[in-house]
């Protein structure tokens, strides 16, 4: 940096006048994220260190670890069940949610499909629906007995012998979860992703046709390695989403049965507005996003970096 | 780099002080009007006050709210105006907790009787049992829904409505069980049952998992959650007695006799009693008053249906109490005029309307005056009122619940025995209560 | 081109299904919508059969406030949109045409904060919408749902703004014009597409809102549509054809904007720029 090497009070001098000139734009923003979302994740780490009052004007004692340690202390490990189900949900969800974006995105990019526009727009329709509406509706497509539309399809093709009740079982249930997630969000990266094919050069192609690639080795040579850029971003995206899992499962299970299929976010909501645990569900989150964080650390650093679009 | 963190970090702090330190100081003094109220008010000369009451009826029980209740209440108190907000229930509970903690909440609030204390403890609620004329409230309605709003030997709500459930049969499938009359005792149930089974038919109601479901049994197969003053579990949730209640309704499921809405299946209980396959649920009244007042319902619940005690066990017929109480809360600006609604509403007349909407009233006056011709199901709910039980009153009753009823339902999904799951419960509720 | 038919066939059988299993809910939906007095579920051979009727959508059209809540929430969302894309794009344009110093820094805190679940920031940012006297006012909504919606619409503009060749800039300001101007004349216009996309986003998020709109808003005649549906969701029992004629009044809305800015969708976003890497 040539900045180092300039007099200390100089350099003041340009960061200041940098300030002074970005300020006019970003001004509005950083105040507002400061004041609506940063503030509140300081209490919250602030809360994470004391007995929660929920009274205006009377104070909160401080209890220094109590409410970390709690956390780890219950006899239902309902932290622990809620971390492994959101790391499941990542390890299950990004993967199929990315492999299918690419897929449906490089089919209706064939170049003899017509009406890409219209398929973009029903793959897409998902995503633009309320997530308590679609809540809703799987679990009624999920109803349980033979009544239920995925039991009565999967009965009569003869792939049960008898219906499966979706949510009262771990296993059905986390899949019943996993079907609702990725069908209400794969339309994103189809519609990213089929933005990200449309700008490959056509220059690039053609040059792969003149060293005679076939279909198969266009796909790996040329389209693979461009879509590398916009995949991270996807990626971000798509493992942010998996961990943020809570309408996913606060709509449809509640986190049953028996708290099995608790994720985080939605073990947070319910300590504090059921259980009135404030400060758990504060240390909780604060333990989340620092663990989120590192996780997705290294690619954040390149996203600073990067130009995605 | 670094550095340039630090000196962000420190701007950052900054904003956020100043926006803390604004917040303080204009947070302080509790009475001070908030914009709204004042142009509210300066609207009219003085005295006209408004009070803002939560409920969360339904829309056949809003409808005589508005009609019947609101106008009655501000012809006789001219000075004070009923604003009245229907809340919807889903997160209900974080609406409450919003707005005390941003000292908004309103002046009076319906709230289930099972907060009542919770809240209570939080210091969210006005003491009402100082006020004025509190005496003549409580002396006038039922004592076990009056039971729900004490909190360390205080009251904090008076009970709106109360109710019950009761043992709802199908006519048919009643018949067909070989019985003309509900069954009178659990042993009579469980037969009937059995003699359904092999249609594919289930005959025993226990409606869901919660203690709310599973209560009424527990308790009358001879089952009990705590001691008399609500301060022991241990030695009661996890006597022999109960566990032996909770091995019963453990067979019954596992024999194939208990409705599938047990565990969250379908159909759901109102829907298998419609169509035959369920002979009994268990449930309040309020699905009669929606059942008959929605016009495209073909079922008529009074004719199909046939309602009755809770069958006796061991413990007798105990059922469980439901309702409402109504609240005001510790920073309503108009505590007065609110406690002036709350007498007026726990009153007979009030209270007589609301029967109307199916409440069942806590006014003692007011439930002996019912006309059973013209509410020919509230009966049941009534005299099974005498042998229903609160749950436990008590401020951590939400978090017993939640063990509470975990342990049922590992006990009836098979993943531990009844005895382990009651002694794991105690184990841990009394690490709650004595905290 | 000369692909051979039986390649075309399996292509649209794919898109084919694939369109099918993300629309067939919904036509189940609508077909759902048809059944009046659903306080049980209709069973699949039942819904099949149905008669298509309106009942049910003029019973909610005039049921809790549907109406009113529906214009109400045209309006909340509308300047919520406007408001975002304004403050974001304002936002990302700063980030990624200045250098200051702590930028990345500021940045990557951004970035922490939208990994931190955030259910239960809604009581502090309710206590400082009321110490600034604006509960019950769309206002507050509004500063909520801008500066919430900040960072991950910046994150998503600012590498958009990035790839906008600095040279274009020159024409500006060879006629004198400054920071502003550029902002105008050639960001904004060179990324209509991924605004577009971002209008999409920001609409049907605010658009679904309750939690904090109910929160925010005392008074029943300011709600919202979101409340509305909600309040079809009994605590007793659940009217799933209310419910679903509901939510598909209120889908046609978002449906509608999709469409409009659909065109601008970011397809054309990825210029050469975007591949660098």
């Amino acid at each position: 940096m040539t900045q180092a090497t300039l007099p200390r009070k100089s350099r003041f001098r340009t960061g200041l006048t940098q300030w002074l000139n970005a300020l006019p734009f970003v001004a509005v923003g950083l105040v507002g994220v400061l004041v609506f979302v940063v503030y509140p994740m300081i209490q919250n780490v602030k809360v994470s260190f004391q007995e929660f009052n929920i009274l205006p004007g009377q104070n909160s004692p401080w209890v220094g670890w109590d409410n970390y340690r709690s956390v780890f202390d219950d006899p239902n490990d309902k932290f622990m069940i809620a971390l492994k189900n959101t790391f499941l949900n990542v390890a299950v969800t990004v993967p199929i949610n990315w492999f299918l974006a690419v897929f449906f995105a490089v089919v209706i990019n064939t170049r003899f499909v017509k009406m890409k526009v219209a398929f973009r727009t029903l793959y897409y329709l998902p995503i633009v629906t309320s997530w308590i509406v679609v809540a809703l509706l799987f679990k009624y497509l999920f109803a349980d007995g033979s009544g239920g539309f995925v039991n009565y399809v999967l009965l009569n093709v003869g792939i049960l012998s008898e219906p499966i009740a979706w949510k009262s079982h771990y296993w059905s249930a986390m899949i019943m979860i996993w079907l609702f997630h990725i069908w209400k969000t794969v339309g994103w990266g189809i519609v990213i992703y089929l933005a990200a094919l449309q700008g490959i050069p056509r220059d690039l192609y053609e040059a792969a046709d003149m060293d005679g690639a076939s279909a198969t080795g266009k796909f790996f040579r040329v389209t693979l390695p461009m879509l590398r850029p916009i995949t991270v971003f996807v990626l971000i995206n798509l493992v942010n989403g998996a961990f943020g899992f809570f309408p996913q499962v606060y709509f449809i299970t509640a986190g049953g049965p028996m708290n099995q299929t608790q994720v985080i976010p939605s073990l947070i909501y319910m300590e504090a507005f059921k259980h009135f645990h404030f400060g758990e569900a504060a240390a909780m989150g604060v333990m989340m996003g620092l663990l989120v964080f590192a996780v997705t650390y290294y690619q954040m650093t390149k996203i600073g970096k990067q130009r995605l679009f | 780099m670094k550095k340039s963190l630090s000196v962000v970090l420190a701007f950052a702090l900054t904003f956020v002080l100043a926006a803390c330190g604004g917040g303080n100081n204009e947070g302080a003094p509790s009475g001070s009007a908030s914009p709204s109220k004042a142009s509210e008010s300066s609207a009219k000369p003085a005295e006209k006050v408004t009070i803002e009451y939560w409920h969360t009826y339904s829309d056949s029980e809003e409808k005589v709210l508005l009609e019947k209740i609101k106008p009655k209440f501000e012809t006789e108190h001219p000075n004070i105006e009923l604003k009245l907000t229907r809340m919807p229930y889903e997160g209900l509970k974080d609406q409450v907790i919003a707005a005390v903690a941003g000292d908004a909440a309103p002046d009076l609030m319906r709230m289930d009787i099972i907060w009542v204390p919770e809240l209570a403890s939080k210091g969210a609620l006005k003491k009402l049992s100082d006020l004025p004329g509190f005496d003549d409230v409580k002396s006038a309605v039922f004592d076990s829904p009056m039971q729900t709003n004490i909190f360390k030997g205080e009251y904090y709500g008076v009970p709106l409505n109360t109710n019950t459930k009761v043992a709802i049969y199908n006519a048919d499938t009643l018949k067909e069980a070989g019985l003309d009359q509900a069954p009178a005792t659990m042993d009579e149930l469980v037969q009937a049952a059995r003699n359904l089974k092999s249609q594919g038919k289930q005959g025993i109601g226990v409606s869901s998992i919660g203690a709310w479901g599973v209560l009424p049994y527990f308790w009358s197969l001879g089952g009990k959650v705590t001691n008399d003053d609500y301060t022991q579990v241990d030695g009661y949730l996890n006597s022999p007695a109960s566990i032996e209640a909770l091995e019963t309704i453990v067979s019954w499921n596992n024999e194939g006799l208990v409705i599938p809405a047990l565990l969250g299946g379908e159909p759901g209980s109102w829907d298998g009693l419609k169509s035959g396959q369920y002979m009994m649920i268990d449930d309040g009244p309020w699905f009669f008053s929606i059942l008959l007042g929605d016009a495209e319902n073909t079922f008529n619940p009074l004719d199909k249906t046939v309602r009755a005690q809770l069958p006796a066990g061991p413990g007798g017929s105990i059922s469980v109490v439901g309702g409402e109480n109504l609240v005001s809360f510790a920073n309503s600006k108009h505590p007065e005029e609110a406690w002036t609604f709350m007498k007026w509403m726990l009153g007979k007349e009030p209270q007589q309307i609301m029967v109307e909407a199916g409440m069942v009233p806590t006014n003692r006056e007011a439930a002996q005056a019912i006309d059973p011709g013209q509410n020919p199901y509230i009966g049941t709910f009534i005299e099974q009122l005498n042998t229903a039980l609160p749950r436990t009153p008590i401020p951590q009753w939400g978090e017993m619940e939640t063990i509470f009823n975990l342990s049922l339902e590992k006990a009836i999904r098979g993943d531990q025995t009844a005895a382990d799951a009651l002694n794991e419960a105690v184990k841990q509720i009394n690490a709650i209560l004595a905290k | 081109m000369r692909t051979p038919w039986m390649t075309k066939l399996a292509v649209y059988a794919i898109l084919v299904a694939g369109a099918l299993l993300f629309v067939f809910p919904f036509i189940y939906m609508i077909l759902t919508s048809f059944f009046t007095a659903t306080f049980s579920l209709p069973r699949p051979e039942e819904v099949f059969s149905v008669t298509p009727n309106f009942i049910n959508y003029q019973v909610v059209w005039g049921k809790n406030h549907f109406a009113q809540y529906f214009g109400n929430s045209m309006l909340l969302t509308s300047v919520a949109m406007l408001g975002a894309l304004l403050v974001s794009s304002l936002t990302a344009y700063g980030f990624a045409r200045f250098s200051f110093p702590g930028k990345e820094g500021v940045f990557r805190l951004f970035l922490l904060t939208m990994m931190i679940p955030s259910v239960i920031n809604i009581i502090p940012q309710f206590i400082i919408i009321k110490n600034m006297g604006l509960v019950n006012t769309y206002a507050g909504l509004w500063l909520v749902y801008i500066a919430t919606g900040v960072v991950g619409n910046m994150f998503f503009l600012r590498g958009f703004f990035e790839s906008i060749p600095r040279e274009l800039e020159e024409s500006v300001l060879i006629d004198g014009g400054g920071n502003w101007r550029i902002y105008w004349n050639i960001y904004l216009p060179l990324s209509l597409p991924a605004m577009g996309t971002l209008a999409i986003f920001v609409f049907q998020a605010t658009w679904e809102e309750y939690f904090l709109a109910l929160t925010i808003i005392k008074s029943e005649a300011l709600r919202t549509l979101p409340i509305a549906i909600l309040m079809f969701n009994d605590k007793y029992a659940t009217n799933y054809g209310q419910i679903f004629a509901a939510s598909i009044i209120a889908l046609l809305p978002v449906i509608l904007i999709y469409i409009a800015f659909q065109k601008k969708f970011v397809q054309s976003g990825f210029n050469e720029g975007a591949v660098k890497g």
